[in-house]
């Protein structure tokens, strides 16, 4: 099975194939009849859409149940700028996609405060109200009898650039347009953006904790899948020459998800097989046109769960998200963590921090203060508050009271991102790593704050571009070795015991350049030998300059590496200072044996 | 004046249908923070239900009753066969488009066995002309009694909610599913029966709603969950009574922009103030703002 995945995916996404396909489409459709050259015109909007779909559900995690309002935005935008206003072709076509760009943009404003579910809602009910609109607004639309006389090849009035199409040359110029789309969108995937959107897909506390800003990351996730499928509609208003509402109802959404769902979510491969499936199949099968909503339908409610890779899992290798041009120019010379340069001010300090949940005080007045090249030990019983504390700073929660500083400056109350993006990174007591990216995809993602290279220019593939990321996976291959984890380098996390992970979990966090880290328990679970490749791990953190807390419960461990303690108990600190002694604090011997009887009967 | 007044009760009247649909969103968000997309479909059936029978020659309230109850078994059967192994699936959306896809099933379905056109839906107490006349008003003696039946729910769900065992349970396996679990609450039956009254709700929404407007057609609901789910939002998710003023301002804004403006407004304004909410205050007016345990 493997054998054969293994040579469909060379095959299918070998770079030689692909262009051979489109240069036989692009010459060979002068053979073929125009019905079939129409039907692969339709082909070549569905894969537009499929992977527009594809890199909103099955790259950014997000669900867009009104697909087919976006598409419309884009038909009827263009359609009315060239038959009402009477601009060219070379303007309505991209207005169509800015327009359904915009349009995914507006409805993913509040995605930084709500749930997912929301944003798919307020799709579903764009979707519907969009086809109502269209409908009643009928001096601009058409309304119900729909928009004819949109200059198209079918009538033999669409002009591009002085040209007369005919329909042959309109299927030439939408393969070429999808054929570059295409090759941005895959460029973009396998860039810092695409990994991102991957990241808040897999794991939106984990992704804010490296930089990734969630509500930005879903909004542009939104604004470019609509965009995408506005540039379709855009495309597809000159192919037919006639627009009405009933071509972008609720039925055509279900169709792209289920073309997308099916595909295999995440696998751009998969969506083209997809896409050729049901452009031809229900072709073929207009007899059982009656059933085909039902069967969406059952698609939908049972391939998640029954086959939740699609064809895509069945068929091909699960995508991959570094570019393979990248991986090659990587050096031997990359140096794991680079000394920090001591900035100003006293490194982190928290200052009488209080944290309440409802009438529980999780975090009591605490002050501690962490400082360069130096390691602070966390300690104190279950639910004393570490991890609460560690919240708060990292800004997964906001204080009731207190402030917290790095290098002078309050980050009380800022995002997890842009903690994360000032230097200060964190580690969670479950890994929470993306369990589908390799260990080196995984580490990748740490850099995430580092990365300079703008959006077109990660499209486009620039070698600016593919630059940066060699150095970042240069530096990946120095943390690799360092944390003992080389060998699986090329491994899918999923498939990792659990003490690699920890270990993957600390090398990410070093990808960041983190001024100061705050390990949460990373030696739970580990064996004696990655104990000791965590513990050269950490040493190498001080080393280097950077403000290292370590919450642990292994005393051995922690006795040996640590200059500081602080011990926490039921949310106040008991005791501050080095760990001879804490050993002998009175404090802290009654939290964790309880008190000595001191009567005797 | 007297329009005002007869668009002021069928917007507080359609309204707290509304709320109800909302309440049913609620219940659902409430046990396992997933709500059903398929919603709609609900509705539709069990009015299509109803009035097929009833058409036929059963008695208005044994159609009801069976008609509630396959719903009913709809309910556990999407429970247990979308909504349970979607939530395994971790990270994932995957029930919001099982649900969807159950919903999309039921519409297809219904297409087939009743035909795409509306069916006429029966009058159950009081025709569409009956009415009373207060202080000189005529009063539509339907919408009347849509909406106390509607109100007499939402007080009858409250104070289950609010006084049974079973309302209790469903509150703490609100609070923490695992938790629920360990001091014995079985959460297994409280998710299965949140789903389950949602669905009922649902569906006396449906048939509230279709004796209002008197048809019901393949496609009815879709458009009723999006304004359930704008009265929930509005009233903030997961509070009852918000769901009840959210559904009841709902109701109103989309009577008066469709009684004033156009009844081409009427479609965009729940959208409209849908945005609008979520952009100012997303945490709506009666729900507290969400804290996510980490």
């Amino acid at each position: 099975m493997i054998a054969v995945q293994t040579v469909l995916t060379r095959l299918l996404t070998h770079p030689v194939f692909i262009l051979a396909m489109i240069v036989a489409l692009f010459f060979g459709a002068a053979w073929l009849t125009p019905g079939t050259v129409a039907i692969l015109g339709f082909l070549m909007l569905n894969i537009m859409l499929a992977q527009s779909m594809n890199l909103l559900t099955g790259i950014a995690g997000q669900i867009s149940l009104g697909h087919a309002g976006f598409y419309g935005m884009g038909a009827y935008a263009s359609g009315i700028l060239m038959k009402t206003a009477g601009l060219p072709f070379i303007v309505t076509v991209p207005a169509a996609g800015l327009i359904g760009a915009l349009t995914g943009w507006l409805l993913s404003i509040p995605a930084g405060r709500v749930r997912e579910f929301y944003l798919a809602m307020m799709t579903l009910a764009f979707g519907l109200i969009f086809r109502e609109i269209v409908r009643e607004w009928d001096d601009l639309t058409g309304g119900a009898v729909g928009l004819s006389g949109v200059p198209s090849t079918t009538l033999r009035t669409l002009k591009v650039l002085g040209f007369s199409l005919d329909a042959l040359d309109y299927f030439r110029l939408v393969l070429v347009v999808t054929a570059i789309v295409m090759w941005l969108v895959h460029n973009f995937i396998q860039s810092h953006y695409g990994r991102a959107f991957y990241a808040i897909h897999a794991s939106e506390v984990a992704a804010g904790c490296l930089g990734i800003p969630r509500g930005g990351t879903k909004r542009m996730a939104y604004t470019l899948a609509a965009g995408m499928a506005g540039l379709a509609g855009g495309l597809y208003a000159h192919m037919i020459g006639y627009l009405g509402p009933e071509s972008f109802d609720l039925a055509r959404s279900i169709e792209v998800l289920v073309t997308t769902v099916v595909g295999g979510l995440g696998s751009m491969a998969g969506q083209i097989l997809s896409a050729i499936v049901f452009t031809f199949l229900p072709e073929k099968l207009q007899v059982f046109a009656q059933y085909q909503f039902i069967v969406y339908g059952l698609i939908l409610a049972f391939s998640l769960i029954l086959l939740p890779r699609g064809l895509a899992g069945l068929l091909l290798l699960p995508p991959r998200f570094i570019r393979p041009a990248s991986l090659r120019q990587a050096t031997a010379d990359g140096v794991a963590i680079r000394p920090v340069e001591p900035g100003t001010g006293a490194g982190l300090s928290v200052d009488h921090v209080t944290m309440r949940f409802g009438g529980l005080t999780a975090v009591d007045d605490v002050s501690l203060e962490l400082r360069p090249g130096r390691i602070t030990a966390l300690i104190g019983p279950n639910g004393s508050g570490k991890s609460t504390l560690v919240n708060v700073i990292s800004g997964i929660y906001r204080p009731a009271a207190g402030t917290v500083r790095f290098f002078g400056e309050a980050i009380t109350g800022l995002r997890d991102d842009a903690i994360a993006s000032a230097g200060l990174l964190r580690t969670f007591q479950d890994p929470r790593l993306v369990p589908r990216f390799t260990v080196r995809e995984n580490l990748l993602l740490g850099a995430h704050r580092r990365y300079r290279t703008g959006l077109v220019s990660a499209a486009l593939s620039l070698p600016a571009a593919a630059r940066e990321e060699a150095t970042f996976l240069s530096t990946v291959d120095a943390v690799t070795k360092m944390a003992g984890i080389a060998d699986v380098a090329d491994r899918p996390l999923e498939s990792l015991p659990y003490g690699y992970r920890r270990l993957v979990e600390v090398g990410r966090a070093l990808l960041a350049e983190p001024r100061a880290i705050l390990l949460d328990e990373p030696a739970a679970g580990l064996s004696e030998a990655e104990m000791a490749l965590l513990a050269r791990l950490i040493r190498a953190m001080k080393d280097a300059g950077l403000m290292v807390l370590l919450i642990e419960h292994h005393m051995d461990f922690v006795a040996e590496l640590v200059d500081d303690v602080v011990v926490l108990d039921s949310g106040r600190v008991i005791y501050h200072g080095d760990i001879q002694g804490m050993r002998r604090s009175p404090a802290v011997i009654e939290a964790y044996l309880g008190t000595p009887e001191t009567a005797h009967a | 004046m007297e329009d005002f007044l007869t668009l002021l009760l069928a917007g507080v009247s359609v309204g707290a249908v509304y709320g109800l649909i909302a309440i049913g969103l609620n219940l659902t968000f409430w046990t396992t923070k997933t709500m059903n997309f398929g919603q709609g479909s609900v509705m539709m059936l069990c009015a299509m239900l109803t009035a097929t029978m009833v058409a036929g020659g059963w008695p208005q309230a044994l159609s009801i009753l069976v008609a509630l109850a396959v719903i009913a078994v709809l309910m556990v059967f999407t429970e247990t066969w979308t909504v349970r192994p979607a939530l395994k699936i971790e990270g994932s959306m995957g029930w919001a488009v099982s649900t969807l896809g159950v919903g999309i099933v039921l519409q297809g379905l219904a297409s087939l066995w009743f035909g795409s056109q509306a069916l006429a839906f029966p009058d159950i107490i009081f025709t569409a002309i009956d009415n009373v006349v207060v202080f000189g008003v005529h009063v539509s003696l339907q919408y009347l009694a849509v909406l106390v039946l509607a109100l007499a729910l939402v007080v009858v769900f409250e104070a289950l909610v609010r006084g049974t065992v079973w309302g209790q349970a469903m509150r703490a396996v609100s609070m923490d599913q695992d938790l629920a679990a360990v001091i014995g609450i079985p959460v297994r039956w409280i998710v299965l029966g949140s789903y389950i009254a949602s669905g009922l709700l649902a569906g006396i929404s449906g048939i509230l709603v279709a004796q209002i407007g008197g048809t019901v057609d393949p496609a009815f609901g879709f458009e009723l969950v999006i304004f359930g789910f704008v009265a929930a939002v509005l009233g903030g998710m997961g509070s009852t009574t918000g769901a009840l003023a959210g559904g009841i301002a709902a109701g109103v804004l989309q009577q008066m922009v469709g009684g004033y403006i156009s009844s081409a407004a009427q479609h965009g304004i729940a959208f409209a103030l849908l945005i609008l909410i979520l952009v100012v205050r997303p945490q709506g007016f009666f729900g507290q703002r969400e804290f996510v345990k980490v």
